[in-house]
């Protein structure tokens, strides 16, 4: 589902945020990228969602080579892709209905399309009783879920989350955490950049480890930190 | 038809139109004061090429054949006027008849008693179908055989003609950089619209809106600020034509001047096609300079 082979990332200012990083993930799978603040995590999401392009190296995502790919059909590209973000990016002049269904109508959706599918989102994330409201009424947990919605209302096959559970309380946090591995069983690929230690232990799931821009682990069912106890730092 | 895709779509308009009131107002006003400027320039450059041309039209050359001229020749010229496509009418004046013209037109001037003799030759009196081709023509007439002189007002139509043309010139450049000015200020204005929706527009972008469809409200908005600007143009000149016309008409009253000559409507249309196109032009290209992509 998602394959990058050999891809550097080089930002004019002369720093490598990606280094020959080569990975697979599979249609299905559930993903955490994890590593230190500005080890790459990011970057390597903004490279699948074509915010960024390599400076060397191939991407592809949903069969799409993402960086032989032309700006006009990076929309067509995004459509196929949920994206999630630490601050929500929200519009808090829009309720929580108008939220969801701006990601259709922006898009050109038929009416009825975008009326059927916005009520089925919200109901997934469990926020239709909160449709009429807006982001500065709901808790963070509730706006994430807002954004988790929008993300999801154009079926994507894939959703990318960048530090989704930054911004939340523990217990937001494993609520939204939840309602990603729900989604990620109705058969989404989802991928997860976190350093959030807690939540990944928990999960065991597939831990993809990068540090100064280039994959140092990759393990199923794996831990934050590979094979050492709570607490410990790997070095380098 | 959607109109459910319509209603979301005119909402986002109005809604980025209404989040900048001032900067539109500002900006209609501009688009407004530019097309009135443009609007009453073609109306006086109308009304006063039509007075020129009044004048330039009683223009004649006046082709002085040689005395010895014989009446194949004559005929000769005549046909060889006949076949120019530039010459309207070309009259033969034997002398005789000058001289009555001469004596009719200055009676009560001098004594034309007089004139014993006639001094006159014969000449052609050739109208031309437009008072540009005055110098080419009688330059063309005075090579053929059997003419001594030909004479027109030179200096008159060069000098009406020159100012015409510097007038056109003047007011041309002075249109244009009105609507410089016009199409800078709704440049800005998009700008400070997408600067105020940037969170929109980048959540636009995340969930795969195309340009096309993001530039759209922008390009809309423009056009209405230009549509705005040219009503309100059209509704100033027609107040200001019908409160100030009457009273220049009365201080000039020695000027005929000849307004049917403006086609109203046609300007109409024109003004408010300018303001729809300078409108949405300069939102246009606001929004390809300053939407990030």
């Amino acid at each position: 589902m998602i394959s990058l082979r050999g891809v550097s990332l080089l930002y004019p200012n002369g720093v490598r945020a990606l280094d020959h990083v080569s990975l697979e993930i599979g249609k299905g799978e559930f993903v955490f990228l994890v590593g230190h603040s500005g080890t790459g995590k990011s970057s390597l999401l903004r490279l699948l969602y074509r915010e960024a392009l390599p400076s060397s190296g191939d991407i592809t995502v949903d069969g799409i080579r993402v960086n032989r790919l032309p700006s006009r059909r990076v929309p067509a590209l995004r459509r196929h892709l949920g994206v999630v973000f630490q601050d929500f990016k929200l519009l808090a002049d829009k309720t929580v209905w108008e939220n969801v269904a701006f990601a259709m109508q922006v898009t050109g959706a038929p009416t009825k399309d975008i009326l059927r599918q916005v009520p089925r989102a919200l109901d997934l994330v469990g926020l239709s009783h909160r449709s009429r409201m807006y982001p500065d009424e709901l808790s963070g947990g509730e706006q994430q879920r807002t954004a988790i919605a929008r993300a999801l209302v154009n079926n994507p096959k894939i959703l990318l989350c960048d530090e989704p559970t930054g911004n939340l309380d523990p217990a937001n946090t494993t609520e939204i955490v939840d309602l990603l591995l729900r989604i990620n069983l109705k058969g989404t690929t989802v991928v997860v950049a976190t350093h959030n230690q807690a939540v990944v232990d928990r999960m065991r799931r597939r831990v993809v480890r990068l540090e100064n821009g280039k994959v140092v682990t990759d393990k199923e069912r794996g831990y934050y930190y590979l094979g050492l106890g709570q607490g410990q730092v790997l070095s380098g | 038809m959607d109109w459910g895709r319509v209603k979301f779509f005119l909402g986002e308009v109005a809604r980025s139109f209404t989040r900048n009131t001032l900067m539109q107002i500002t900006a209609i006003g501009t688009v407004a004061m530019t097309l009135m400027l443009l609007g009453a320039f073609l109306y006086v450059r109308t009304t006063l090429a039509d007075l020129g041309n009044g004048m330039l039209a009683q223009i004649e050359i006046s082709a002085y054949l040689e005395p010895n001229v014989t009446p194949h020749q004559i005929n000769a010229l005549r046909a060889a006027f006949k076949v120019d496509p530039r010459i309207s009418s070309a009259e033969f004046v034997p002398k005789s008849e000058g001289l009555k013209e001469l004596r009719a037109r200055m009676r009560g001037i001098i004594d034309t008693s007089l004139l014993t003799e006639n001094p006159l030759p014969d000449k052609f009196r050739i109208r031309v179908r437009a008072p540009q081709l005055v110098p080419a023509v009688a330059k063309d007439v005075a090579r053929l055989s059997g003419i001594q002189r030909v004479l027109y007002g030179q200096q008159v139509v060069t000098r009406l003609l020159q100012l015409g043309e510097v007038l056109r010139r003047v007011g041309m450049a002075l249109i244009a950089l009105f609507l410089v000015v016009a199409g800078i200020i709704i440049s800005n204005t998009t700008r400070l619209a997408v600067y105020a929706r940037r969170r929109e527009i980048g959540i636009m972008h995340l969930v795969g809106a195309t340009n096309a469809y993001i530039r759209m409200p922008f390009i809309v908005e423009g056009l209405v600020v230009g549509i705005l600007g040219a009503v309100a143009a059209i509704v100033l000149l027609v107040a200001a034509h019908a409160m100030f016309w009457p009273r220049i008409l009365e201080a000039l009253p020695f000027v005929r001047f000849n307004t049917a000559v403006v086609d109203v409507p046609s300007l109409i249309l024109q003004l408010f096609l300018v303001g729809a196109i300078i409108g949405s032009a300069a939102a246009w290209v606001a929004v390809g300079r300053y939407l990030q992509t």
